[in-house]
């Protein structure tokens, strides 16, 4: 408050000053600086007993709001410490500098430099870093110690007044009144006496400072979520009126994510009915979208299982799985049709994926492995890329790959070399060419390389033309070869 | 016809010679018979390699993930230009078939159908026609037409390689078995060089090589 003052008027510096505010029909001091502190005025006194004190004080009213914009721009500030920044209290802020300290040479280095500079923005600070919020907290405000180690922690907090343990002060009057003044004395008390006496708020705040429980920080700035909502006089049941509202929703949304450049995967449509019951729509696609046209698509298909039931009454939209998306290049009306390299595409596969799931609809993914349960491997369109592994040289390959593969029946072979006549699947065929062996031996790096024997595959042409791609399992034991098909080929 | 089927691909310069338009015809519906899928999908994969543009989208639509992109590439298709649909049912089949034939980004769509009634055969038309998109409806039945309408209507069998030939060559007897406004043909084919060359024995030859097997066929082979 005072800092806000003298930021404003350089000269309120040169004589004692005093905010204060109205309580209980009294006027009390919200804050002084520092002349007028050392004539020994406390905040929270009232106005009379200061002045008397005091008579040249000079006063001005408590402005709260104006206090919170300029702490909330302080917090602001303190990002480029860490994107963990938070307000605590009304004084205080607090910061999560876990894995920023090395950008800065060290926490001391941190701490200095943040005090500093906002030191030189006539800000009065005390600063302490500790590896709880709350010794760090105690120690600000009561010690002189300003960086302490985890296992320095219970040591430094002794000596500290039970206050710094941010207890409610009739708590800490009551301690006090019993002789427990520092927090080394309750450390010394049985837990269980404590907690019947005191409640258990003030053993949770103990093994916060201690780092025994968790304390969460609440950023300044939690990101607000991608949600929108209507909530409608009269209940709605029509498709129409639902798609209208929709629209309405979605261009919101829409909107927004085109702002800031983002784009999501997923959008859940929630209908609100009027006896408590909700229906969900859910469109995913393939790639962070923002389009509403497209996104309106998607829903209408969807729009034929929504059961609005008695009537829905709110309808809200969220949409998730939020991630960057560079602004789409508009072309002017005058040239071309505006529509992007791909993006019919994409939608084609947005709409497909969302009839038959994305699992289904898939790009091939080419290992750079022989092994041809391993060369290929169907990526769903939704994930992201990667490039394909270079093909080593076109082999010939099947255009129809079993998996797993299937056994064949031999019914005549030439030893040592591929069978004459096989039966696959009830049908007999007559081999009157063969190409092979290619070995494929399992490759030692994979999981279970055990799980396959080597094999020798053969390419193979029955007497009416038919192609087929079969190996056989080469097992050290050599009990009985075992043969399989694997493939069409053309 | 010239003017509706504009867009063609080259087949092989002899089976142009029948085809209206000198050239398979692009934006309308194929229908590729092979029994065993594999030539019928690898015949039908070089035409649609051959859809302008060069590396455009290919979509791949069956009820099993039994595709194997690798044994394509010697049909110069790349395994970056496909997308794989599996659909469970006939229904999801027909509706992504008919949705993928209405994206004009898509240069082909290849599907695996059991069956197609007329009003579906005119849909999938209509959806051709309107974007440019080719389809290319496999079937493994070969005994009777089971797509009702289409452009043109393809038997493909395997054949036993003449002497000579390797596995990457695939021999093919190609049965041109109906043609809109051309005229349907037979020929025997090899695929060499990444062209389809046929073979100079007439289709004859072929029948009588056939049924010279068969005769020869002892009797326990029959009984198998």
């Amino acid at each position: 408050m005072i800092d806000r003052l003298e930021r404003e008027e350089p000269r309120c510096g040169a004589f004692p000053l005093a905010a204060v505010r109205e309580e209980k029909g009294h006027l009390h001091i919200a804050a002084v600086n520092d002349l007028a502190r050392g004539a020994g005025i406390q905040a929270g006194a009232r106005l009379a007993d200061a002045r008397a004190l005091l008579p040249a004080l000079r006063i001005v009213l408590h402005d709260p709001e104006a206090d919170e914009r300029l702490k909330q721009w302080i917090v602001e500030w303190c990002d480029r410490y860490s994107p963990l920044a938070a307000h605590d209290g009304a004084d205080g802020i607090v910061l999560d500098i876990t894995g920023c300290v090395h950008l800065f040479e060290g926490e001391a280095a941190l701490l200095e430099t943040l005090e500093t500079q906002l030191r030189e923005m006539k800000f009065h600070v005390r600063g302490a870093i500790a590896d709880t919020a709350a010794a760090a907290w105690a120690l600000a405000r009561f010690s002189k110690r300003v960086i302490v180690t985890r296992e320095e922690l219970p040591g430094a907090l002794d000596p500290l007044p039970v206050r710094a343990l941010r207890i409610h002060v009739e708590i800490a009057t009551e301690l006090g009144r019993v002789g427990l003044t520092t927090i080394g004395h309750m450390r010394r008390i049985p837990r269980d006496a404590l907690a019947t006496r005191y409640g258990p708020g003030v053993l949770l705040r103990l093994d916060q400072a201690l780092g025994l429980a968790e304390e969460a920080i609440t950023p300044y700035r939690a990101p607000a979520p991608y949600r929108t909502g209507q909530v409608f006089a009269e209940p709605i049941g029509t498709t129409a009126a639902v798609e209208h509202t929709l629209l309405g929703l979605l261009t919101a949304l829409c909107v927004r994510l085109e702002k800031e450049h983002r784009g999501a995967r997923r959008f859940d449509l929630g209908c609100h009915r009027v006896d408590g019951s909700t229906a969900w729509l859910q469109v995913r696609t393939s790639r962070p979208g923002r389009s509403v046209t497209h996104l309106m698509r998607l829903f209408s298909e969807k729009m034929s299982t929504l059961d609005a039931g008695f009537g829905i009454e709110i309808m809200t939209l969220n949409a998730a799985d939020v991630e960057g998306a560079a602004p789409v290049q508009m072309s002017l009306p005058h040239c071309g049709d505006g529509i992007g390299k791909d993006t019919l595409l994409t939608e084609l596969l947005d709409r497909i994926g969302l009839r038959l799931g994305f699992e289904h609809v898939c790009r091939f993914q080419i290992r750079e492995s022989l092994l041809p349960e391993f060369s290929t491997e169907f990526v769903p369109v939704s994930s992201a890329s990667t490039p394909n592994a270079h093909w080593p040289e076109p082999r010939v390959r099947p255009v129809r790959f079993l998996d797993p593969p299937v056994p064949i029946e031999i019914a005549e072979i030439i030893p040592g070399k591929w069978p004459v006549r096989i039966r696959v699947e009830r049908q007999l065929h007559w081999i009157v060419r063969a190409e092979g062996p290619e070995r494929l031996t399992p490759e030692w790096w994979r999981d279970q390389p055990l799980r396959w024997a080597t094999r020798d595959y053969y390419r193979i042409e029955s007497e009416q033309g038919v192609r087929l791609w079969i190996f056989r399992e080469i097992r050290r034991t050599e009990s009985g070869e075992r043969w399989f098909l694997h493939g069409h080929l053309p | 016809m010239q003017q509706r089927f504009s867009r063609t691909v080259s087949v092989s310069k002899e089976i142009d010679a029948g085809l209206p338009g000198r050239g398979l015809p692009l934006g309308c519906i194929h229908e590729i018979q092979n029994p065993g899928l594999a030539s019928g999908i690898a015949f039908a994969s070089l035409l649609a390699g051959r859809t302008p543009p060069f590396g455009g989208q290919l979509i791949y639509v069956a009820s099993d993930r039994s595709f194997h992109p690798l044994g394509l590439l010697r049909y110069g298709v790349q395994p970056e230009q496909w997308i794989h649909v599996s659909a469970r049912s006939s229904q999801d089949l027909a509706w992504t078939v008919l949705e993928a034939l209405r994206c004009p980004q898509v240069s082909a769509v290849l599907a695996v159908v059991q069956s197609a009634d007329l009003t579906l055969c005119r849909r999938f038309q209509l959806a051709a026609e309107s974007s440019g998109v080719t389809g290319f409806l496999l079937t493994d039945s070969a005994a009777k037409p089971a797509i009702a309408s289409v452009i043109t209507r393809w038997h493909i069998s395997p054949i036993p390689a003449p002497p000579g030939t390797t596995f990457s060559e695939a021999c093919w007897d190609i049965n041109l078995a109906y043609c809109r406004g051309g005229r349907p043909g037979h020929w025997s084919t090899v695929w060499r060089n990444g062209q389809l060359e046929v073979l100079e024995p007439s289709s004859e030859t072929v029948e009588s090589q056939w049924s010279q097997r068969v005769r020869f066929l002892p009797a326990d082979r029959l009984a198998g």
